[in-house]
């Protein structure tokens, strides 16, 4: 467990996928500290709708305010601690304890608790606890530290101009799926942040260039085909993103700032329009006021939990959320424009069909790499050049762990 | 053309989408706004208008502007047409009825105007011609048909495509854009036969200049054009339209032209990513069953004003008196009557040397000719149906019908159920059955249930309640407000309809 003597470029050592006290840390030091992504605004698009989010030992109550804002709060009630709100969304105006009837404001102040005979019970005294909320291009971001990282907004605006056209707020969720994959958080998060695997993904290959990470120099003989077809994609998408107005370069700042950030626009095969097996729009409603469907995939990747996929006809967002050690929780939601009509302008099940096979054969993936990292001949791995981006996963999370433990 | 030393105008600020005046009037209270329902498009009439002003276009067209005797608005939507009677055998013999797209702006509705070219082999077209002046007076049916703009459309993004006098439809759209703020795109391809042959090119070119969310292209089609043209020439295509307008994939196509200009625009859309369901066309030929389509909408509407207006006299009847301030002027004499000035013709070009007008040959049908088949003598003749410069059908493109191909599968016995009757309509959407007795449309019951369906007229005429039904038998009783073959893809209204059996519908 020698976090100053990490081995650049390989894997981490068993214990940081398996024993729990390091999980306690990793919720500590990471979890605790840093923005992390909760859920978009098509999650809680009315004031006082809610959704509930439990990760490592936390439970966090997300409400959307009247002012159009988030609050963030503490879901453990202030009289004996019981969780307050017991659902994982919905909508309320005060939140009531379902113990004792503890009732607090939408702001978490305490304003009614029966107390008959109580001389000195100053109900000011107990507020639920507050944390801090971001609404930046429609995505919700929640950090739990005292004093938040300093340069999440300089992350934002990175982000925005890429985001902000897809007009998250006119989206509603079509579909949300929740895996409980048998691995630690870590884990899911490498694995999704390179495509050497992507053989294994039949149903994704046929729209998403398997020649990810990859470039001239490293490009296998099986794909030069699909390498030669994505370069054209991709600049006939880069002559359109031009025309409209759209950025599309590559932001690549994983490891070199606190919030670490990769953002692009790249080609889709086929049409180029979205995550089907011809490339065609699976949602015919644009989002925003965006001219065409042929805008590719802006694809995000945010440490620490969370990656996105903005395409012309729908969003998709993903967000780990660590159980414990061994068990994350990834929640994938998909968004189509809030005027798109489920059976008519889009299918649900072809929207969704993709990524819920690519989703299910990543868990596959991580689970096998967990119950591997139990085994005592485990040994850390090399990281190959097209996963680089894995090497930077890790690069970061070493920088934040090594900065709590100081 | 659009000059490109213009520079352009500051972006505006506008607002998103595109709203038709009239789309917030009856949602509005009652009170002054009531009177903006006059300017509603919400339901044919049967009206006699009068020729106020005749035009001569490029092409062989000529515009006749008219307004109604009765002094009232012609409300109506952009793209849609009246059905015109035309006294061609004299005022005694049984008239001659045709339809026509109205190519004004419906948001300039004091006058309206029609534009009629001349086909030589015709039999209405040329007696309008030469005889319809300002003073003529014509019996007329509408607004008619279902090609027409959005009341609201949040992605104003559109493709007309017009070929010769196919224009006559999307002039009214494209005036109609740009007469209203909303944020808007409009790109019109207009197709035509010959460099002098294009109707209203120096207006759109006007258009074109002082509003920046509108653009114009002319082509040729395949026709040699001399050194002066400076448009583009080339027949409809894939590579064309990649061309001219790369982002037609995201847009909403009205295209209005001949029956074989629109065949090929099907498919060739199709091939730049334009989805079926956004594609809307009127044919100003067709085949007998894109005639007798149009037959029958005329047919409906005519039934339609006819019961209106029956019921209109009763309404205005049993009417208080106006407040004073809309009340008309008055003079010493009394109130002035709104009689108007006398019609009389002036030639609005004295002072301009007016242009021979050239015939121009028509050569077979090509999919930028603007023939007109007129039917012959053994086909049906005298039928409402627009053989000239008409409408017919807004194919609203096959997938329609595949809406519900791939609809996941609900239990309907597994939905709870609500309401009282003989039969059970589950609302596989909203996940509710709800009953309904033979007496009520399917519209009251959802809504006494909670099931939301947007509706507007609630009379069948409008449309906006349009639902697909998955299975089961409905009572439809529509007045206009579906097409025939909207029916057939499994639409009906819920408002006009009662259940006739168990009925699973997709809202």
């Amino acid at each position: 467990m020698r976090l100053d003597t990490r081995r650049t470029g390989f894997s981490l050592e068993a214990p940081f996928y398996t024993d729990p006290n390091l999980f306690n840390l990793d919720m500590q030091g990471v979890f605790g500290q840093h923005w992390v992504f909760a859920c978009s605004v098509a999650e809680i698009p009315e004031p006082g709708d809610y959704v509930t989010l439990d990760y490592g030992p936390y439970s966090i109550i997300i409400l959307r305010n009247d002012d159009g804002g988030v609050n963030v709060i503490h879901n453990v009630c202030r009289h004996r601690g019981a969780r307050v709100l017991t659902e994982s969304q919905g909508t309320t105006g005060n939140l009531v304890c379902g113990y004792h009837s503890w009732t607090y404001s939408p702001e978490g102040d305490l304003i009614h608790a029966s107390a008959p005979g109580e001389m000195t019970f100053d109900k000011s005294c107990y507020s639920l606890k507050r944390a801090h909320g971001k609404i930046a291009a429609g995505l919700v971001f929640i950090c739990l530290a005292e004093e938040p990282p300093t340069d999440f907004h300089e992350t934002a605006k990175i982000f925005e101009p890429y985001v902000a056209p897809h007009e998250l707020e006119k989206t509603k969720v079509a579909y949300q799926q929740n895996i409980v994959e048998e691995g630690n958080w870590k884990l899911v998060m490498e694995n999704n942040r390179e495509c050497y695997h992507c053989d294994g993904h039949p149903e994704l290959a046929c729209s998403l260039f398997p020649t990810w990470g990859l470039t001239d120099e490293t490009i296998p003989p099986h794909l030069e085909d699909v390498w030669d077809r994505n370069q054209q994609a991709q600049a006939s998408l880069e002559y359109r993103c031009r025309r409209y107005g759209l950025p599309y370069e590559v932001v690549e700042e994983l490891d070199t700032r606190v919030g670490g950030i990769r953002i692009s626009r790249e080609s889709l095969d086929g049409a180029g329009e979205s995550f089907s097996a011809d490339g065609r729009r699976l949602s015919k409603k644009l989002l925003g006021d965006l001219p065409d469907f042929r805008l590719g995939r802006c694809s995000m990747h945010l440490q620490p939990n969370s990656w996105f996929h903005l395409l012309g006809d729908h969003v998709i967002t993903f967000a780990a959320f660590p159980i414990s050690a061994t068990k994350t929780l990834v929640r994938t939601t998909w968004l189509v424009a809030d005027d798109a009509v489920e059976g008519v302008d889009y299918d649900l099940e072809s929207l969704t069909h993709t990524w819920k096979q690519t989703n299910l054969q990543d868990k596959n993936f991580v689970e096998l790499c967990q119950q591997g990292a139990a085994s005592p001949f485990y040994e850390q791995g090399p990281y190959m050049k097209s996963e680089y981006q894995v090497e930077a996963f890790i690069g970061w999370y070493v920088q934040r762990m090594r900065e709590h433990v100081g | 053309m659009r000059s490109s030393a213009v520079p352009a105008l500051p972006l505006a600020q506008r607002v998103r989408g595109l709203e038709m005046p009239w789309n917030r009037v009856l949602s509005s209270a009652t009170g002054p706004a009531g009177a903006a329902t006059a300017l509603g498009p919400w339901h044919p009439q049967e009206f006699a208008a009068e020729c106020v002003e005749t035009i001569s276009e490029a092409g062989g067209m000529m515009v006749f502007v008219f307004r109604r005797m009765d002094g009232a608005p012609l409300a109506f939507r952009s793209g849609q047409y009246i059905n015109i009677d035309f006294p061609i055998d004299g005022p005694g013999a049984e008239p001659v009825s045709r339809s026509y797209s109205i190519s004004s702006a419906p948001t300039e509705p004091w006058t309206f105007s029609i534009t009629i070219k001349r086909d030589p082999k015709g039999r209405v077209s040329p007696w309008a011609h030469d005889n319809i002046r300002p003073g003529t007076t014509l019996d007329m049916l509408g607004p008619v048909g279902a090609f027409h703009l959005a009341d609201y459309d949040r992605r104003a993004r559109f493709l007309l495509l017009a070929a010769g006098a196919g224009i006559t439809p999307l002039m009214s759209m494209v005036r109609t854009v740009h007469s209203l703020p909303g944020q808007a795109d409009v790109v019109l391809l207009y197709h035509g036969a010959a460099p002098d042959s294009f109707a209203f090119s120096e207006e759109l070119d006007f258009l074109a200049n002082v509003d920046f969310r509108i653009k114009v292209l002319y082509c040729l089609g395949d026709r040699e054009c001399g050194e002066e043209w400076e448009g583009r020439t080339g027949r409809l295509s894939a590579s064309l339209l990649d061309e001219l307008v790369p982002d037609a994939n995201g847009r909403q196509v009205f295209a209005c032209g001949p029956e074989g200009y629109l065949n090929s625009a099907t498919d060739l859309l199709r091939d730049v990513g334009v989805d079926d369901t956004s594609v809307f066309m009127e044919f100003f030929s067709g085949d007998r069953e894109i005639r007798a389509e149009y037959a029958e909408e005329v047919a409906i509407a005519g039934e339609i004003a006819e019961e209106i207006a029956a019921s209109t006299e009763e309404y205005f009847e049993s009417q208080p008196a106006a407040l004073d301030m809309y009340e008309p002027e008055y003079d010493a004499d009394g109130p002035v009557e709104a009689v108007g000035a006398p019609t009389e013709a002036v030639d609005a070009q004295a002072a301009v040397p007016v242009e021979d007008e050239v015939e121009i040959e028509v050569v077979g049908v090509t999919d930028d000719t603007l023939a007109e088949a007129e039917p012959g003598p053994a086909s049906d003749a005298g039928s409402a149906v627009p053989a000239e410069s008409g409408a017919t059908a807004s194919a609203m493109g096959p997938s329609e019908t595949n809406a519900d191909d791939e609809t996941e599968i609900v239990d309907p016995a597994a939905l709870p159920t609500v309401g009282q009757g003989e039969h059970t309509m589950s609302f596989v959407r909203t996940g509710l059955n709800v009953c309904v007795g033979e007496d009520e449309t399917v519209l009251q019951a959802a809504r006494k249930a909670g099931v939301k369906i947007p509706a507007n007229c609630q009379e069948g005429m409008c449309g906006s309640c349009k639902v697909v039904k998955l299975d089961g038998e409905v009572d439809l009783n529509h007045q206009g407000g579906i097409r025939a073959r909207e029916i057939d893809a499994g639409k009906f209204l819920p408002c006009c309809s009662t259940a006739k059996s168990d009925l699973v519908i997709d809202a």
